[in-house]
């Protein structure tokens, strides 16, 4: 559906976006997640056809997007999303028939299917302007999705909506997109809604992909600092692997010696990276099997949302989340000791330099 | 200050009478005006939308010089449209000299600016994005526009009334280019000068009345248009 090489965007900031290679499937959803002012939109916007690379080719739906003589045909086989709805001062069903009347086009029943898809039919006759957050996110979504796009983009289509609208509207959305055959780009800082909707993930960090991938793989095996750092792995070590015994790695970081599974070689310079979920906080010593097993003193614990993320010294900074059950049980609290333990596949390394 | 009553009174007098000569001044002020608004509407407003969304190299430069033609001074507009049209001038086969058609011209030319500099600003207010949305939703450029223009139509119709106001009230180009011809190009503005100087003032209050309804009756339609609009707030 998309094929990207070597795109490169450059701005007179000094920014510039450059992209390898990133491929699109139909039928999948693709999110690209960063922090704010990576390129995430700037990517979006140039897979939209709104801002043209200095350099690169791009290929949507077997077609060189690149060619002005395919740009209004393009444009017209995908729908954009962004994080505003951008609704007419009309009504509800004006806005979601707009696409097919800028087509030319008068198919009532398509718009009724999509009020119907996103659960806005009993609002179609409402002036788009008197809708709440919610509603219009739904216009917007149920707007791009009126003519059975090939393609849609969606630009932090959740951003301004709170917790509870945001997950109603990504399951309906989910469902939408599991019975269409689109291919759907997501951009977004949000982990948690990428996690729920996306089929693959790539991250993107100061205008270059790192990585892209399954989420789990990405997640659980980051393949750079700057990765593991914005997809949510607290401890991040620097260390060297000091012997390997078929793939269990000893590794030294901060004077201790970490047991971790992993492809890398002796010798070799790594970061060892650690999901606060991969740690396990006990009193007793015994590590219930884990090869890595650290007496540790509490520097804190706070909440983190629906758990609490408990901040140990055990010779080098590490980050425990565990319930609020287990925090009270223990009675967790600043300057406390405890047993930080972790299995030597919760680590994961990654080469250095 | 007898005069003025008495002006007042001949005034109404003229006016509930049926004069149908100052009638007739009337109706070619108002189809001159209306005109030359309605074609200073067709390139002013399309131009002034195209201008504000594209990027290009001098544009602010080009924004710059619509605004200063929102000061164009009438008699200058007037002076130019004369001599193009004048008989040794380069469109002097059109004949449009001292001709309703002329003044038309003038006119455009003095409101084109009014409302395409009006245009920019109004479709500048307009969020980049909501316009890049309309093409992201299979909007040409055109379409892009015309969506944009709906949206802000309650700026669009100002433009029209600032147009109109201006056009209505003119009268050094009709003066120059029309030449206050009786029973041709004889409009309100230039009747009423000629009648002031004439020292016959029961006409020309009559007409400066008659200047002022027929541009509240034009204004109060377009703003009850305008103001109907903005009713769904």
């Amino acid at each position: 559906m998309i094929k990207l090489s070597n795109l490169r965007l450059g701005f007179d900031t000094g920014f510039n976006l450059e992209v390898a290679s990133l491929n699109v499937r139909a039928g999948e959803v693709f999110a690209i997640i960063g922090p704010n002012g990576a390129g995430k939109t700037t990517l979006l916007n140039t897979l939209a056809l709104l801002r043209r690379p200095s350099s690169g080719s791009l290929e949507i739906m077997g077609k060189d997007a690149l060619a002005a003589a395919n740009k209004m045909f393009l444009r017209r086989a995908m729908s954009v999303v962004f994080s505003q709805p951008y609704l007419l001062n009309d009504t509800v069903y004006r806005n979601v028939a707009l696409p097919l009347k800028l087509r030319g086009r008068k198919d009532p029943a398509a718009v009724e299917e999509a009020l119907e898809l996103f659960k806005i039919s009993h609002l179609k006759g409402r002036s788009a302007k008197t809708l709440s957050q919610g509603e219009s996110h739904r216009a917007a979504l149920a707007r791009a999705f009126v003519i059975r796009p090939g393609l849609v983009l969606l630009d932090e289509p959740f951003a301004s909506l709170d917790e509870r609208v945001k997950d109603s509207i990504i399951a309906d959305l989910r469902k939408v997109v599991k019975a269409s055959n689109a291919a759907v780009v997501l951009v977004t800082q949000d982990q948690s809604g990428a996690l729920t909707l996306c089929d693959r993930l790539a991250v993107i960090v100061n205008g270059k992909i790192l990585q892209q991938g399954a989420p789990q793989e990405i997640f659980s095996r980051p393949v750079s600092a700057e990765v593991a750092d914005f997809v949510g792995v607290a401890t991040i070590l620097p260390g060297k692997i000091v012997s390997k015994k078929e793939n269990l790695c000893a590794v030294e970081a901060c004077g201790r010696t970490l047991m971790v599974v992993s492809d890398c070689e002796a010798g070799d310079s790594v970061f060892v990276c650690l999901r606060p979920e991969g740690v396990s906080v006990s009193l007793s010593a015994d590590a219930g099997g884990r090869r890595n097993n650290f007496k540790s003193t509490v520097v804190s614990a706070a909440p983190w949302g629906l758990e609490y993320k408990v901040e140990l010294d055990c010779g080098f900074a590490l980050q425990a989340a565990v319930t609020k059950q287990l925090v009270e049980g223990l009675e967790l609290k600043a300057g406390g000791e405890v047993y930080a333990s972790f299995k030597a596949t919760a680590a994961h390394l990654i080469k250095r330099g | 200050m007898g005069f003025i009553a008495e002006g007042f009174q001949k005034a109404l007098h003229l006016i509930f009478s049926g004069n149908a000569e100052i009638f007739a001044i009337a109706r070619l002020s108002l189809m001159v005006s209306v005109l030359a608004t309605a074609a200073a509407v067709l390139v002013g407003v399309p131009l002034g939308s195209w201008i504000a969304v594209k990027k290009f190299p001098l544009k602010k430069f080009l924004i710059a010089l619509i605004n200063t033609g929102m000061g164009l001074p009438p008699v200058v507009a007037g002076l130019v449209v004369m001599l193009f049209l004048a008989r040794s001038g380069p469109f002097g086969f059109l004949n449009w000299l001292y001709t309703p058609a002329g003044m038309i011209i003038a006119q455009i030319i003095i409101a084109t600016p009014i409302i395409m500099a009006l245009s920019v600003s109004a479709m500048q207010s307009v969020d980049p994005k909501f316009y890049q949305q309309m093409l992201t939703l299979g909007a040409g450029d055109w379409q892009a526009i015309k969506v944009c223009l709906k949206e802000i139509r309650l700026s669009v119709l100002a433009a029209v009334i600032a147009g109109f106001g201006r056009l209505v009230a003119e009268v050094g180009a009709v003066m120059i280019v029309g030449g206050n011809i009786r029973h041709q190009t004889r409009v309100l503005t230039t009747a009423t000068v000629m009648e002031t100087q004439m020292g016959n003032f029961d006409s020309a209050i009559a007409l400066g009345l008659i200047l002022l309804a027929l541009s509240f009756a034009v204004n109060l339609a377009l703003t009850l248009i305008q103001q109907d609009r903005a009713l769904p707030r």
